[in-house]
C-alpha cells in the first residue's frame, strides 16, 4: 500500500483512525492459524518488522517514528509460530499494540484494538469485575505534539464511555489491570485515585482496579513506591476500561478514546435521567452560533419549552418553576439571556450536566420535576489552555491557568453579545431606540490541599438588558457563589460541605419623555442561602449509602416601585419582604440485591418555615379568598414562624436485567415545593417573580411513577429505551381571569389552587458512533390542569380538567450527524411539536354601554403545529502539529425550511375593538457562521 | 410585491436579533365563534318599572350584538310573588312597578323562544345607602389640568363595602355660526334659504358612562367612600363651556357582583405594561338549566340605587378663567352660488354638494357683485352652525 511508512505524520494517524473506526468489526479469527519461523540477529525493530512483512506476506501499518524509542537490537528466534505471538513477543517491551485482519497489520501506539466481548463479559463470579464495557482504544482526536513517549505528558486526554450516550449515573465505573511494562505481571497495592482525591481504589493481587469517577473529566494518578507515578486525564462518558502499566521507565499513554460497548443506561437503577455530552454540543446545528446544554436538552423526550424565546422548560407536564437548574451546587434562577434565545451558561466552562426528570436523587430537594445538575469543569493544572468562539451576536472565551502546578488552577469563561453595536449601526429608525445587551461570567478556584481534601470555589453572574420599547428598559441579573470542600474519612466514607449563594433579580425602568409622569423603576429580587452537608459510605459490595443535611435560607423582595423624576406622579409602593427558611435531611441506600436486581431507596424529609416579619391575612374559611373575606390580620414579628409545612419524600427505584442486555426499572418519587413561579404570561418571562408559601399558600407536592424498557444492541451500537410515566401534582397555582401579579400586596386573592396530572410515554432510539449517529426521540404526553373549588369565582372551565398551556402530545425530535470525514462533518435537528394550547376570544358583546371580549374555555384551542429543520457543517481544522490552536469552523442554518412558527397569539381590546396579535420568532431561516478555537 | 416582503423578512430578521421577535397583527378566525347569552340584570330598590337587557354574543365583524326575543323573563321572590317581564324595543321591562325590599330572596328567570331554561342564583337587596354629596375640584391628572368630579358616600352600618357607579352628564351647546336660515335646493341647480323652524342654536348633549366604575370599602376602618373619581374633564374642554350637569348613581352591590365587574374590567385593559392578564371566560350568577356547561354572560344584580345630580357653569369650577373655545374650528367657506365651472370645479357645485350632504350648513351671504340671482353664500361646518346635527334640541326636563 502506497501509504505505508512514507506518509506524513499527522495524515497517517487520521488514516489509523480511521481504519480502526471502520474495521474493527473485521473478525481476525482466520488469520490465527498459520504458523511461521523468524530468526533475528541483532536486528533494529522496524528491520524486524520489515522481515515479517515480507516474509508473511501481510501489510504494516506504523509511523517509523514509533521505533526511535525503542533503538535496542533484537536477538530472537521464532519457531512455527503464529504471527500473533510473534509480534507479541517482539512487542513485549513497547508501547506498540497490533492488530490484525486480513492481509494486513496495524500497529498502534498505546492502544489495543479489540473486536469482540471479552470472555467473562458478563461473569457472575463474585470476585470478578464488572467488565461491562469494552476497550476500544483509537487514535488521537486532538493530537498533541509528537513527543518523545518517555516523556510523561499528563495533558492528553483518555476518553472513557460512549461519547454520545445519555449516561444515567453521576459516576461511572473506570476498571482494568495495573501491570508491570517489563515484567508484564500484574501489580498489587497500587493506589488509584482521583487528583482531587474523592474516588481512590488499590489494585487488588491480579492487579484489578475498580475507581468510581464523577462523569466528565478527572485526572487520576498510580501511587506505588517501587513505580512511578502514572497521571492520566480521562474523560469518563461511561463506565469503561483501562489498563494501566507502570515502570520506571513508563511510556505514557497519548490520548485514547474509550468506548463502553454496552450503555450505562441499561444498567442503573435509575429512571429518566440523561447526562448531556457537553463535547457532542458542536454537532448540533446552533442557532446564532451559540452552543447550547439547555438547547439540546430540549432535543430529550420529556423536556419541553412553550417555543423559541420562552425560559423555562417543561418536564414531564411539570410548570416551567419546577426545575431546580444547579451550577456548581448553586441555584440559577433564571438559566436564560433574551427569554431564552441563549442559555445563560456558557458551555465552553461545563464539565457535566446530568438531567433528572425521576429518579431525583435524595439529596436534591425544593423542585417537583426534575434537576438540571450543571458542574463546571476544573482548570488545567499544568498549562495554560482555553477555549473560545467568535459567532455573529456572540463571542466567548475560556482560559484556564495553573495556580500552584498541579495542585490548583483557576478557570475563567466570559461571553458576551455585541447586538447592541450591530443595532446601532443598522439604518432602520425602529430599531435604533433598541437595546439588547447580555454577558456572563464564570469563575472557578480548585485546589487540591492534599489527599483527602481539596476545595472548589465559583462564581457566577450574568446580565441581561434589553427594551422592548424606547421607553422601557428592562434588566435582570443572576448572581451566584458556592464553595465545595470535599474530604475523605477513608476510602470508604466521603463528605463534602458546600456553601452557596443565589440571588436573582430584575428591573424594569419606565421613562417616557412624553409624559414623564408615569416614569418609574420597578423592581424584585431574590436571594438564597444555603449550607449542605453530603457524605457517602460505601458499607460493602452491596450496599452503598450516602446521607446529609442540608439547608436554605430565602430573602425576597416582592416589588417595589418607585417614581422617577420630579415630574412622576406615581407614588412609591414598597411590598412587604419574605423570608424563610428550608431544610432537608436524607438518606439512601444503593442496594444490589443480586446481580440482576438493583434498587435504589431513598428518603428525604424536608421542613419549611416561613418566617416574618409579615403581615398575614386570615380568611374565612367557607369563602374564596378575597378582599372582602378578610377575617383578621396577623402581624408576626421579625425571625417569628408564621406556619410551617414538612413532607416525607420517599424516592424508589429498581431496575432488574431480563436479558443481558434488556433492562426493565421502575421507580417512584415524592417531591415537595415550597416556591412558586408567579406567572400570567403563558410562558416563562424575566419578570415572573418567585413566591415562598406562607399562611394562605401551602406547598406543591408531586408524585411520579415511572416504568422503563432499556434495551442495547450492541452489533448495531444502537440503544433504544421506552419510559412511561404518570404524575399527580397538588397545589398547583394558577391565576384567577384578569389577576394582577405584580406589587399585589395580597397575592393569595388572586391564585387558585388546583391539581394537576400528567401522562406520558417516551420512546428514544440512539446510534452512538459511526458515520452516522444521532438520536430519535418522541413523546407522547398529556399534562392536565383542574382548578375546582365549592365557589364559582374559584372554577376554571367548571371544575373540570383542562390541557396546561404547555401541553404538547406530540413532539418528536431527531438529531442526526454524519461525518463525511475527519474534518467534515454534517448535522441536522428537526423537531415537530403539537401547537400550544391558548384562549381565544370567541366572540363580542356589549355590557353596560360598551363592547368586551368573550374568551373560550381556558385553553380550548391551539396554536398551529410546530416544526422547524436546522442544519450545519462542521469543518475541523488542519491536523497539523505544530499548531497554536485547534479550530473549528460552524456553519449552520436555523429553519431551513422557513416555517412562520407563531409563538404566541394575543388579543388587545382598544379603542372598543378586538385586535388580534401574532408573534413568530425566526420566521426565515437564519444562516450563521462561527469559529471555534481551543488552545 | 416580492421585494417588499424581503426587506420585511431582513427587518424582520435584525428586529428579531434585536428584540426576540416579530409582532404582526393577527386575523383572528371566526370558526371559533361561540353563541352566548348576555344577561343584563339590575334590579333595584327604586319602585319603577324594572329592566333587563338579554342579547347574544356576536361575531367580531359585526357590528353590534342582536336582541333576544321572544324569552319568557320573570324573577320571583320568597314572599310568592312573581313580576313578569315583556319585551319593549329589545329591552325586557316589567309589567308592573316594583322594587326589590331587603331581606327577600329574589331569582331571575328566562325561558329563551328556542326552549332553554335559565336560572340566576338567589339574591338579597344590599344596604341602602345614598350618595351624601358630589364634588368638584380642580385637579391635574396624566399632565392635563381640569376638573374631577368625585363622589362621597357613607355607610354607619359599615355594611355596604361595595359600589358601583353610573353617571350621566348633560351639557349645553351653543353653537358659534348659527343663522335663523338655512340653505336648500330650490331646484337641482339653485341654492335658496329659508327660516330653519326649528331650535338649532341651544342644544343638549348627554353621555353614558361606558366603563365599570367600582370601589370598595374593605381596607377602610369605616364604610366611607371619599371623593371617588367618577368623572375626569379637561379645563379646555367645551362642554364645560355653556352649563354642565352630571347625574350620578350608586349602585351597593354584592361582593361577587363586585368580583365578576372588576374581573371583565380588568380582561378589557389588556397589554398594560406591567400586567400582562390571563384571559378566560368570567361566570357570572346566571346558568342554564338546561345545559350546565353554557356559558352565560352577565350578573343578575338586586342593589340599592341612589342617585345626585349636580349642576356647574364653567365660572363656578374656574372663577375668572377664559372660557373654553367651541370644540371645534369653525372656518366660514364663502362660495359664488352661480358658479358652475367645471374646471376648477365651481362654487356652485360644492354649495349643492353641502347642502345635499348637509356637511356644511348656511351661515350668512353677501352680495355678489357678479350676480345679481346668486348672492355667495358663507357656509360652516354643520356642527358650528346647527346643534342638532349632533345633539338634541330638546330641553331635558331636569334641566335647570
Amino acid at each position: 500500500m502506497q501509504l505505508k511508512t512514507t506518509l506524513s505524520n499527522p495524515m497517517k494517524k487520521i488514516l489509523i483512525t480511521l481504519l480502526v473506526v471502520f474495521l474493527h468489526q473485521i473478525s481476525i479469527a482466520q488469520v490465527k492459524g498459520k504458523k511461521y519461523s523468524f530468526t533475528f540477529n541483532n536486528v533494529s525493530l522496524e528491520k524486524a518488522i520489515e522481515t515479517i512483512e515480507k516474509d508473511s506476506g501481510y501489510q504494516f501499518y506504523f509511523d517509523k517514528d514509533w521505533f526511535k524509542n525503542y533503538p535496542d537490537p533484537i536477538t530472537a528466534n521464532f519457531n512455527d509460530s503464529t504471527l500473533e505471538s510473534v509480534l507479541n513477543d517482539l512487542f513485549q517491551n513497547t508501547s506498540l499494540n497490533f492488530y490484525m485482519s486480513d492481509e494486513k497489520i496495524i500497529l498502534t501506539k498505546n492502544s489495543v484494538i479489540y473486536d469482540k466481548l471479552p470472555e467473562n463479559y458478563f461473569n457472575t463470579e463474585k470476585n470478578k469485575p464488572q467488565n461491562s464495557a469494552v476497550v476500544f482504544q483509537g487514535s488521537p482526536v486532538f493530537e498533541k505534539e509528537h513527543n518523545d513517549g518517555n516523556i510523561e505528558n499528563e495533558n492528553t486526554i483518555s476518553f472513557v464511555g460512549k461519547e454520545n450516550k445519555v449516561s444515567t449515573g453521576k459516576t461511572f465505573e473506570l476498571t482494568g489491570y495495573v501491570k508491570d511494562a517489563k515484567t508484564g505481571k500484574p501489580v498489587a497495592d497500587v493506589i488509584i485515585r482521583t487528583k482531587n482525591n474523592e474516588a481512590t481504589a488499590i489494585t487488588d493481587q491480579q492487579g484489578f482496579y475498580s475507581i468510581k469517577l464523577p462523569i466528565g473529566i478527572n485526572t487520576i494518578e498510580t501511587e506505588n513506591f517501587l513505580f512511578r507515578k502514572v497521571i492520566r486525564k480521562v474523560m469518563m462518558y461511561s463506565n469503561g476500561k483501562m489498563d494501566l502499566t507502570v515502570s520506571e521507565n513508563i511510556n505514557q499513554l497519548k490520548e485514547v478514546i474509550v468506548k463502553g460497548k454496552k450503555s450505562e443506561t441499561v444498567k442503573s437503577a435509575n429512571t429518566g435521567v440523561t447526562s448531556i455530552n457537553i463535547e457532542g454540543l458542536k454537532n448540533i446545528p446552533m442557532v446564532l452560533g451559540e452552543r447550547d446544554i439547555l438547547k439540546v436538552a430540549t432535543t430529550i423526550p420529556g423536556i419541553k419549552t412553550a417555543g423559541e424565546g420562552s425560559s423555562g422548560f417543561n418536564v414531564r407536564g411539570g410548570k416551567t418553576d419546577q426545575n431546580l437548574i444547579l451550577l456548581d451546587n448553586a441555584v440559577i434562577y433564571n438559566p436564560a439571556h433574551f427569554f431564552g434565545f441563549f442559555s445563560a451558561i456558557n458551555p465552553f466552562t461545563i464539565g457535566s450536566a446530568d438531567i433528572y426528570k425521576g429518579s431525583i436523587p435524595v439529596e436534591f430537594g425544593g423542585r417537583l420535576s426534575s434537576v438540571f445538575d450543571i458542574t463546571t469543569k476544573n482548570g488545567n493544572t499544568s498549562k495554560l489552555s482555553g477555549e473560545g468562539g467568535i459567532g455573529p451576536v456572540t463571542s466567548n472565551i475560556t482560559v484556564s491557568t495553573p495556580i500552584v502546578k498541579e495542585k490548583s488552577s483557576l478557570l475563567i469563561g466570559a461571553r458576551a453579545t455585541y447586538s447592541d453595536w450591530i443595532l446601532k449601526t443598522l439604518d432602520e429608525k425602529s430599531l435604533k431606540n433598541s437595546k439588547a445587551s447580555f454577558y456572563d461570567g464564570v469563575v472557578k478556584y480548585s485546589h487540591k490541599i492534599n489527599d483527602n481534601n481539596d476545595i472548589e470555589a465559583t462564581g457566577y453572574y450574568s446580565h441581561d438588558a434589553f427594551s422592548v420599547s424606547s421607553d422601557s428598559l428592562y434588566k435582570y441579573s443572576n448572581r451566584l457563589f458556592s464553595l465545595k470542600w470535599n474530604h475523605a474519612f477513608s476510602i470508604k466514607h466521603k463528605a463534602a460541605l458546600l456553601l452557596s449563594n443565589s440571588q436573582y433579580k430584575f428591573n424594569i425602568d419606565y421613562e417616557n419623555e412624553n409624559n414623564m409622569t408615569k416614569s418609574f423603576d420597578f423592581g424584585y429580587k431574590i436571594d438564597e442561602n444555603q449550607v449542605q452537608l453530603k457524605f457517602n459510605y460505601t458499607l460493602n459490595d452491596k450496599h452503598k449509602i450516602s446521607y446529609g443535611i442540608a439547608s436554605k435560607l430565602y430573602k425576597i423582595n416582592p416589588g417595589y416601585l418607585n417614581p422617577i423624576g420630579q415630574e412622576s406622579l406615581l407614588t412609591p409602593v414598597t411590598i412587604e419582604k419574605e423570608k424563610a427558611i428550608e431544610s432537608g435531611i436524607y438518606l439512601s441506600d444503593s442496594y444490589k440485591v443480586s446481580e440482576k436486581l438493583l434498587i435504589n431507596a431513598g428518603l428525604r424529609y424536608s421542613f419549611y418555615a416561613a418566617l416574618g416579619s409579615s403581615t398575614q391575612r386570615v380568611y374565612q374559611n367557607d369563602a374564596p379568598m378575597t378582599d372582602a373575606t378578610v377575617t383578621e390580620t396577623k402581624e408576626f414579628g421579625n425571625n417569628k414562624v408564621i406556619k410551617t409545612y414538612s413532607g416525607f419524600e420517599p424516592r424508589i427505584s429498581a431496575r432488574f436485567f431480563i436479558t443481558e442486555d434488556l433492562s426493565v426499572k421502575a421507580s417512584y418519587d415524592k417531591t415537595y415545593q415550597y416556591l412558586h413561579l408567579l406567572s400570567s404570561n403563558t410562558t416563562q418571562s424575566p419578570t415572573d417573580t418567585w413566591k415562598l408559601s406562607d399562611l394562605n399558600i401551602a406547598p406543591q407536592n408531586a408524585d411520579q411513577y415511572s416504568l422503563g424498557f432499556y434495551k442495547n444492541f450492541a452489533e448495531k451500537d444502537f440503544e433504544v429505551s421506552l419510559e412511561g410515566y404518570t404524575k399527580r401534582i397538588n397545589n398547583i397555582l394558577d391565576y384567577r381571569v384578569g389577576a394582577e401579579l405584580l406589587l399585589n400586596e395580597n397575592i393569595e386573592t388572586e391564585l387558585l389552587k388546583g391539581k394537576g396530572k400528567a401522562y406520558g410515554i417516551e420512546f428514544l432510539i440512539k446510534k452512538q458512533s459511526g458515520k452516522l449517529n444521532g438520536w430519535l426521540g418522541y413523546t407522547y404526553s398529556r399534562t392536565f390542569i383542574k382548578l375546582d373549588s365549592k365557589f364559582d369565582s374559584d372554577k376554571v372551565n367548571n371544575g373540570d380538567y383542562f390541557p396546561a398551556n404547555y401541553d404538547k402530545p406530540h413532539d418528536l425530535s431527531a438529531v442526526l450527524n454524519y461525518k463525511f470525514t475527519k474534518r467534515y462533518s454534517l448535522s441536522t435537528n428537526f423537531i415537530y411539536q403539537t401547537g400550544r394550547p391558548i384562549t381565544y376570544p370567541i366572540g363580542k358583546y356589549t355590557y353596560g354601554n360598551a363592547e368586551y371580549t368573550l374568551y373560550s374555555d381556558r385553553n380550548k384551542f391551539r396554536i398551529p403545529d410546530y416544526y422547524r429543520l436546522d442544519i450545519g457543517v462542521n469543518i475541523e481544522g488542519n491536523h497539523k502539529i505544530k499548531k497554536l490552536a485547534h479550530s473549528f469552523w460552524n456553519i449552520s442554518i436555523y429553519n431551513v425550511l422557513g416555517r412562520n412558527n407563531p409563538y404566541s397569539v394575543f388579543f388587545v381590546t382598544k379603542d372598543g375593538e378586538v385586535k388580534a396579535y401574532k408573534t413568530s420568532i425566526f420566521s426565515v431561516p437564519v444562516p450563521t457562521i462561527t469559529y471555534n478555537f481551543k488552545f | 410585491m416580492k421585494t417588499k416582503f424581503t426587506t420585511k423578512a431582513i427587518a424582520c430578521i435584525l428586529f428579531c436579533i434585536s428584540l426576540v421577535s416579530c409582532t404582526e397583527p393577527y386575523q383572528i378566525q371566526t370558526n371559533t365563534f361561540e353563541d352566548a347569552l348576555v344577561v343584563e340584570a339590575t334590579i333595584t330598590n327604586e319602585l319603577k318599572t324594572q329592566q333587563i337587557k338579554i342579547s347574544r354574543t356576536y361575531q367580531f365583524e359585526e357590528n353590534g350584538p342582536t336582541m333576544e326575543t321572544g324569552a319568557d323573563v320573570y324573577i320571583t321572590d320568597n314572599l310568592g310573588n312573581r313580576y313578569d317581564f315583556t319585551e319593549q324595543n329589545g329591552v325586557y321591562v316589567s309589567t308592573v312597578q316594583f322594587q326589590a325590599v331587603p331581606n327577600v330572596n329574589y331569582q331571575l328567570f328566562i325561558t329563551t323562544a328556542s326552549g332553554n331554561e335559565y336560572a340566576s342564583n338567589i339574591q338579597r337587596m344590599t344596604t341602602a345607602n345614598q350618595i351624601s354629596s358630589i364634588d368638584t375640584d380642580i385637579v391635574t391628572k396624566d399632565s392635563e389640568r381640569g376638573v374631577q368630579i368625585s363622589v362621597n358616600s357613607s355607610d354607619p352600618t359599615n355594611t355596604s363595602k361595595f359600589y358601583r357607579y353610573e353617571y350621566e352628564e348633560t351639557y349645553k351647546v351653543v353653537v358659534p355660526k348659527w343663522s335663523n336660515y338655512k340653505a336648500y335646493l330650490l331646484n337641482p341647480r339653485t341654492v335658496s334659504y329659508m327660516e330653519r323652524g326649528y331650535e338649532s342654536k341651544t342644544c343638549f348633549k348627554t353621555n353614558k358612562s361606558d366603563t365599570f366604575l367600582l370601589t370598595n370599602t374593605t381596607d377602610l376602618m369605616e364604610d366611607l367612600v371619599y371623593k371617588f373619581p367618577i368623572r375626569f374633564i379637561g379645563d379646555r374642554e367645551y362642554m364645560l363651556s355653556e352649563r354642565y350637569s352630571i347625574l350620578v348613581r350608586q349602585f351597593v352591590i354584592s361582593q361577587q357582583a363586585y368580583e365578576y365587574y372588576k374581573t371583565i374590567k380588568a380582561l378589557s385593559d389588556s397589554g398594560e405594561l406591567l400586567s400582562p392578564n390571563q384571559p378566560g371566560f368570567v361566570m357570572g350568577n346566571i346558568k342554564s338549566l338546561t345545559n350546565p356547561k353554557e356559558k352565560i354572560i352577565g350578573f343578575f344584580d338586586v342593589c340599592s340605587a341612589s342617585e345626585k345630580r349636580i349642576f356647574f357653569n364653567y365660572g363656578d369650577v374656574f372663577p375668572n378663567e377664559p372660557i373654553p373655545q367651541f370644540f371645534m374650528d369653525c372656518p366660514e367657506e364663502s362660495l359664488d352660488a352661480g358658479d358652475f365651472r367645471t374646471n376648477p370645479l365651481g362654487d356652485g357645485f360644492k354649495l349643492i354638494s353641502y347642502v345635499q350632504s348637509g356637511q356644511k350648513v348656511f351661515y350668512d351671504f353677501i352680495y355678489n357683485p357678479l350676480s345679481e340671482t346668486h348672492p355667495i353664500y358663507v357656509m360652516v361646518p354643520a356642527a358650528c352652525g346647527d346643534c342638532t346635527t349632533f345633539a338634541s334640541n330638546v330641553v331635558p326636563p331636569f334641566w335647570q
